[in-house]
């Protein structure tokens, strides 16, 4: 029973982290080429997801409501990136941090009103029903989760490798000034890492919405989580997040078991602080040596 | 002088114009808007000290507000005692648990920094929620306002005791950030690296300010439990948290008038723009403001387009949208955030910020005059070279990874020489700099000062015994001024205990600073230029500067690491000049140089690595002639005289 | 110049905009936020009864009628905005009455101010014990805080006694980390003593506000062999406690306070709702003439198809229907006369769910019923079905029916003590 009662909340814990380690994927998304991240990256989670679920209440299918749900937070990510973000970059001011939370706090705003406050369900075609795998209860869509956040990510890191544009993507993470030189347009490898990083939150909306169901709060407990995640794993490292992010999802659930649901957090968060006075570039982040 | 008594008297004005307005409006409500305008006055400078000073995203403060009301809280009611301890251990708890939680963040800069203040925030409301036999858990704390020196604090007296205590901590912050104390804060923030340089210990002043800082933060918490009676552990979390940033960010970061605007902003205004009129009224006047900035800008060029424009659209919809939408209450807080936006993007260094260049082209207030340059001669008396052996390094090693930076080097470096160390790109000179000077700790191999172990791996405790440095890539205070630059590095005058700077009883001993630092800007030709933002100085003078900082240290030992890197002809002859004024000075100098002819004018004794290895040790001449040496500049061996010649040496 | 312009920012937010001859009502709560759908269906349910009554002219007082100007105001569900927003309102001179909360903590942050002027207050829907037991406390001789919710100790009762009808002997006590939830478990653990340990707590557990995963405190439950779960909770977490259930196999049904009728538990749950219980004052079904006009009513103004929360909508309706009686019996718009009014309503007042006879009597500190409208009769069991609340038991919807269209009986402060 015992063993069972670990597995299961090791396995549903993990698969709840996955999530966090999506969103997280996008923090670090514009971390690399320009050294932000979104802090209303929350936001944009949950009005993609207020989006699909009025593209699917107007009948479009499952397979065409995902492309389209991408393409709305592509395009609320490039939104953020142009009216936030780049002023910021060019003057090398910190004003993204509170451009990208105002930007955020008005999403909510204009969510609430278009889309109502109440928390609503979002249809899916997958099944919500468990299926035991080895003595542990999980369920397709706990699955689909998993699934859609290797998917994303295999695809973008085979963007980066593969075309020239992801190339370009690269070479501007890492060295801006140089790509610069070599005629890449760093302004516009922003706007793409925002638009990407845009399309990874919208997933990350569709994948949770059918679990967690869709409202305008949905996000704000998730997107700490994941910025502990990014932070924790490293800026840096995309293999990283996964790991981090299961082990924190399973990490609470079982502290919730043992400790009481109440002190849910805590080891989590002792262990970050943990964590990064021991290596402050994250986990898997690369350390970095002071040059004068 | 007239410049103090200006500020002075604004800040004067303002105070006494608040304390009067219980006696002018009988308002309760307009009386508790401006008791938390006082509690978060107080919050906000403190978080200034972080956010501003040390220039990191601190989350933690809003953990240190609610601590701070449950410490007071819990005096209260459970130990029965008066207002007067519970402050105090309001303020004690932030002191404490501020301290506590800058020691492991202190290795940590921006978003790391960020998180771990975070997760403390969490943590904390999590242990005020979950100690329910203490704290009451989610059911929250009541309590009731106890009487001050037998007075019962009626809503008038409260507020008074808030805005004593705001002028109170006004006043010794204003001291304190006008002394060393907050030039060191600054420094850390726009260089680490030189702050432990000079001889200024990051360690110290990082918890120092943060627990400052956090002490605010309890101490407004204290003053917040009084004030509504009721708290519960969600009161505190993320969402405030994110408006006292703006809060700081919109007054204008670094001053203390900045966090009061921001205070003011963000207590009125949410609040305020309930009502439909005054929501009319503000969104009216931002447009218009924002459109005559915004031309103004655009016709002179002096804003980019899009921050001229960005205002306008904001506040356009907000004008636009308040004629078609019919509860604006449903829409406050994108209200909110369209009026932010606006003030960020248009006013990018804050309300305070902006107010500060107007007033200060409106009334044309001269700095307070500098008092005259200390005489050199007592500042750094000249030092007999006696050729004593200064430095000695014996075998020392800097391996990174499999990398051989510097691989066996034993060198003696003379008192009261310039001692060139030179070689190609990646010879390791750089590396031997940074051993030395405790940035990087060697992988073998022994460095001792006049015969004493050099401390190693750490900047501060070089500096300490007695070695300066500049960097090859310039580690200026960017936001200071060349004087507070130099201020900063200026050894041996500050004593004066901590009290009596909050105090302000430590002015003579500023001036007698001002004077020394005065010296040195002269003795390197940049005492006109002494009140400019050394960010702003031209790239010459700023390497001029970082050399007057060393000098400040007052140094045995002075590291020069490329000072004439980038220099154009004229300057690289005026540095070779200050160079030499210092070597009369008899402080001995390591010179670290590729211009050749810099090294043959100055150097006494000239040593030439390759690979972590000396290839040639001697005099200029010497060196010049020495057949390894060309062969490593010019990548190639000399032309053998006679047939059959030396064998080429491995690179 | 600053400083004039400091005052008269200052008085116009304190006073508003003046306008004679209209009955000034502020309706305050969470519009924005996690506790919104509450918040915003009461505020709407009243601005429903509002429509109505200035669509008639208004309200008869004295020798004219007047109409109602309302007042909003969002508090988000924090103290510091809701302290605030009692200060302003209490500072207002020409304020009649306000309605409205949803937090308790909001309640006891703010009220103090409004107790403090004699400001009027109808607390609606909030439902936590405190707000009206912190005036019995402090032993406040004269009170001008009034509830108009089904208040915890009644909810708690009867979800404690379904328990134990429903031949369950071991439940685990489930609850959210709010002040809502916590003072929940209290009350329901008190009701299990008093009604004397038929039932055996096996586990307490908590969840926080945005917590989705709920499988280890139900796997703590079951493990621990709980048959019933009796849950205390704002919002749509519950429909994660019933999604949980499903997925790790469990049976046992939630029993709980009226959060549980809310659609965002309805619908998220799903068929994984299906018989969960709780007490409701309201049930959106048009079982009268008057709930229907008043659903149809809410639907068509606030273009919905559901109201988000019926029965704060109800219960935000129904109380301005009261305040507007006490408004027209004082014959004044003086708060404090309202107040006088209220405590002695002479003339039954025609709600959507219950006709109102005399629901408030002199505040008594001894017992905070005096200023409390709901009695255990008016509340019903509802249970999940396939998407819909309906009545737990048909005595109960028969009894509701009868006692919408008669006068139920006046009551008197001494008999009701409990």
């Amino acid at each position: 029973m015992n063993a069972q009662i670990i597995g299961q909340m090791a396995v549903s814990g993990a698969l709840m982290g996955l999530v966090y380690a999506l969103i997280a994927y996008g923090f670090q998304l514009t971390f690399a080429t320009s050294k932000s991240i979104n802090f209303g990256q929350g936001e944009l989670v949950m009005i993609s997801a207020f989006f699909s679920l009025t593209l699917t209440n107007l009948g479009f299918p499952y397979w065409a409501m995902v492309p389209g749900g991408l393409l709305f937070g592509a395009l609320m990510g490039l939104v953020v990136e142009r009216a936030g973000v780049r002023l910021a970059l060019e003057q090398k001011s910190e004003g993204w941090i509170l451009l990208s939370i105002i930007i955020g706090l008005f999403f909510f705003s204009a969510a609430e009103n278009i889309w109502g406050r109440d928390d609503r369900p979002f249809p899916t075609p997958i099944s919500a029903d468990p299926i035991h795998i080895l003595g542990v209860d999980v369920t397709r869509l706990e699955l689909s989760v998993a699934v859609g956040v290797f998917a994303i990510m295999g695809l973008i890191e085979l963007f980066k490798r593969r075309t020239l544009l992801g190339k370009a993507f690269e070479a501007v993470s890492a060295d801006r000034d140089a790509a610069e030189l070599m005629g890449i347009s760093s302004t516009r490898t922003v706007m793409l890492s925002y638009g990407l990083s845009g399309s990874v939150a919208a997933l990350a909306g569709i994948l949770v919405s059918p679990i967690t169901t869709v409202g305008p709060t949905m996000a704000s407990a998730l997107i700490l989580k994941a910025f502990s995640v990014a932070v924790v794993a490293g800026l840096d490292s995309g293999f990283g997040v996964v790991l981090v992010g299961m082990f924190l999802g399973a990490l609470e659930s079982l502290a919730s078991f043992y400790l009481g649901s109440g002190w849910r957090e805590a080891p989590g968060l002792i262990l970050l602080i943990l964590a990064l006075a021991l290596r402050p570039n994250g986990v898997f982040g690369k350390a970095t040596i002071r040059k004068v | 002088m007239k410049r103090i008594l200006l500020l002075r008297g604004a800040e004067l004005v303002v105070f006494a114009f608040l304390a009067t307005i219980p006696l002018l409006v009988v308002n309760p409500y307009a009386l508790g808007l401006l008791t938390l305008l006082a509690i978060y006055g107080i919050l906000l400078i403190g978080l200034d000290v972080t956010v501003g000073y040390l220039g990191q995203v601190n989350l933690a403060h809003v953990a240190f507000l609610g601590l701070g009301a449950y410490a007071a809280g819990l005096v209260v009611t459970k130990l029965g005692l008066g207002m007067v301890p519970a402050l105090l251990a309001a303020t004690l708890v932030g002191l404490v648990l501020g301290g506590l939680l800058a020691l492991p963040a202190l290795r940590l800069e921006g978003p790391q920094f960020a998180l771990a203040t975070l997760s403390f925030a969490a943590l904390s409301t999590t242990a005020l929620n979950e100690l329910e036999a203490l704290t009451g858990g989610a059911q929250g704390l009541s309590l009731s306002r106890p009487p001050i020196l037998g007075h019962a604090l009626t809503p008038p007296l409260f507020y008074w005791l808030c805005m004593v205590l705001l002028a109170v901590v006004w006043m010794l912050m204003r001291n304190l950030l006008a002394s060393q104390w907050g030039r060191a804060f600054e420094a850390l923030r726009d260089s680490p690296i030189a702050t432990d340089a000079m001889g200024v210990g990051t360690y110290k002043h990082k918890v120092a300010a943060f627990a400052l800082g956090s002490s605010l933060g309890g101490l407004a918490g204290g003053l917040y439990a009084f004030n509504f009676q009721y708290l519960q552990p969600q009161s505190f979390t993320y969402d405030l948290m994110i408006i006292l940033l703006l809060g700081v960010v919109l007054g204008g970061r670094k001053s203390l008038w900045g966090a009061f605007v921001g205070a003011t902003v963000i207590v009125l205004l949410p609040n305020l723009l309930s009502n439909r009129l005054l929501f009319q009224i503000f969104s009216g006047l931002g447009f218009a403001g924002a459109l005559a900035a915004g031309v103004q800008g655009l016709v002179k060029k002096t804003t980019r387009p899009f921050q001229a424009l960005a205002p306008v659209v904001a506040m356009g919809l907000l004008v636009v949208g308040g004629l078609f939408v019919e509860n604006t209450e449903d829409w406050r807080k994108a209200i909110f955030a369209l009026m932010l936006f606006s003030v960020v993007v248009g006013l990018p260094e804050g309300i305070m910020g902006f107010l500060a260049l107007f007033l200060a082209k409106l009334f044309r207030v001269p700095h307070a005059p500098l008092p005259e340059p200390a005489d050199l001669d007592t500042l750094l008396p000249v030092r007999p070279a006696d050729g004593s052996a200064l430095l000695v390094l014996d075998d020392l090693k800097r391996y990174f990874g499999g990398v051989k930076a510097v691989d066996g080097l034993t060198m003696t470096v003379r008192a009261g020489t310039i001692h060139g160390l030179i070689g190609p790109n990646g010879s390791g000179k750089s590396t031997v700099v940074n051993v030395i000077s405790g940035l990087y700790t060697p992988t073998a191999g022994t460095m001792q000062l006049r015969g004493v172990p050099l401390p190693i791996g750490s900047l501060y405790s070089v500096a300490q015994a007695g070695v300066a440095r500049t960097f090859q890539n310039l580690q200026l205070f960017g936001e200071l001024t060349a004087l507070e630059n130099v201020l900063v590095a200026l050894k041996g005058v500050y004593r004066n205990p901590l009290p009596m700077v909050l105090l302000g009883l430590a002015r003579r001993e500023e001036r007698a600073a001002q004077a020394q630092a005065l010296a040195l800007l002269e003795l390197i030709g940049l005492r006109e230029q002494a009140l400019v933002k050394a960010k702003d100085l031209t790239y010459g003078a700023q390497r001029f500067l970082e050399i007057a900082r060393a000098l400040a240290r007052k140094p045995d030992l002075l590291i020069l690491d490329e000072p004439a890197a980038g220099l154009a002809h004229p300057d690289v002859l005026q540095q070779i000049e200050f160079i030499q004024r210092i070597h009369q000075r008899g402080i001995t100098i390591i010179l670290i140089e590729h211009h050749m002819d810099v090294v043959s004018e100055l150097c006494d004794t000239v040593t030439v690595l390759d690979g972590g290895r000396i290839i040639a040790e001697g005099t200029p001449d010497e060196v010049k002639r020495h057949p390894k040496v060309v062969e490593a500049y010019l990548g190639q061996p000399p032309q053998p005289e006679l047939p059959g010649g030396a064998e080429p040496l491995p690179a | 110049m600053f400083r004039q312009t400091l005052c008269g920012l200052l008085l116009v937010a304190a006073s508003g905009a003046q306008a004679a001859d209209t009955v000034k009502i502020a309706l305050t709560g969470p519009f924005s936020g996690g506790s919104a759908p509450m918040g915003t269906s009461a505020r709407d349910g009243s601005k429903l009864a509002i429509a109505e009554i200035n669509a008639a002219g208004g309200i008869q007082v004295g020798s004219k009628k007047m109409k109602i100007e309302v007042i909003e105001r969002d508090d988000e569900a924090k103290n510091e905005r809701g302290a605030l927003i009692a200060q302003e309102l209490a500072a207002m001179s020409d304020l009649s009455g306000v309605i409205g909360t949803v937090n308790t903590g909001v309640c006891l942050a703010g009220d103090k101010h409004l107790q403090e002027k004699g400001i009027t207050k109808i607390i609606c829907p909030a439902a936590g014990s405190a707000s009206m037991t912190q005036w019995s406390k402090a032993g406040v001789k004269d009170n001008s805080i009034f509830r108009f919710a089904a208040y915890d100790g009644i909810q708690a009762a009867m979800v404690v006694e379904e328990a134990i009808n429903r031949k369950f002997t071991k439940v685990a006590v489930v609850f959210d980390s709010t002040n809502y939830g916590v003072s929940g478990r209290d009350d329901m653990l008190e009701q299990i003593k008093k009604q004397g340990n038929k039932l055996e707590v096996v586990a307490q557990e908590k969840f926080n506000i945005g917590d989705k995963d709920m499988t280890a405190q139900l796997l703590r439950a079951k493990s621990a062999g709980a048959q019933a779960i009796l849950i205390w909770a704002i919002g749509p977490e519950l429909a994660a406690v019933s999604n949980g259930e499903a997925k790790i196999g469990m049976k046992a049904p939630l029993i709980g306070g009226w959060t549980l009728s809310m659609s965002n538990y309805i619908d998220n749950a799903g068929k994984n709702g299906n018989g969960t219980l709780m007490p409701q004052t309201f049930i959106e079904e048009a079982i009268t003439p008057k709930a229907k006009s008043f659903i149809d009513g809410y639907h068509k103004a606030y273009k919905v198809d559901r109201i988000p929360s019926a029965v704060a909508a109800a219960q935000g309706y129904d109380a301005l229907y009261i305040l507007a009686a006490a408004v027209k019996q004082a014959g004044s718009t003086d708060t404090k006369k309202i107040k006088e009014a209220l405590e002695d309503l002479k003339e039954p007042v025609k709600g959507v769910i219950a006709t109102w006879s005399h629901p408030y009597t002199k505040w008594d500190p001894a017992d905070v019923t005096t200023h409390e409208a709901f009695r255990r009769e008016q509340v019903v069991m509802g249970m999940v079905k396939d998407g819909r609340v309906v009545f737990g038991n048909d005595a109960d919807r028969a009894r509701l029916i009868k006692s919408a269209t008669t006068v139920t009986p006046a009551k008197t402060s001494k008999t009701k003590k409990k």
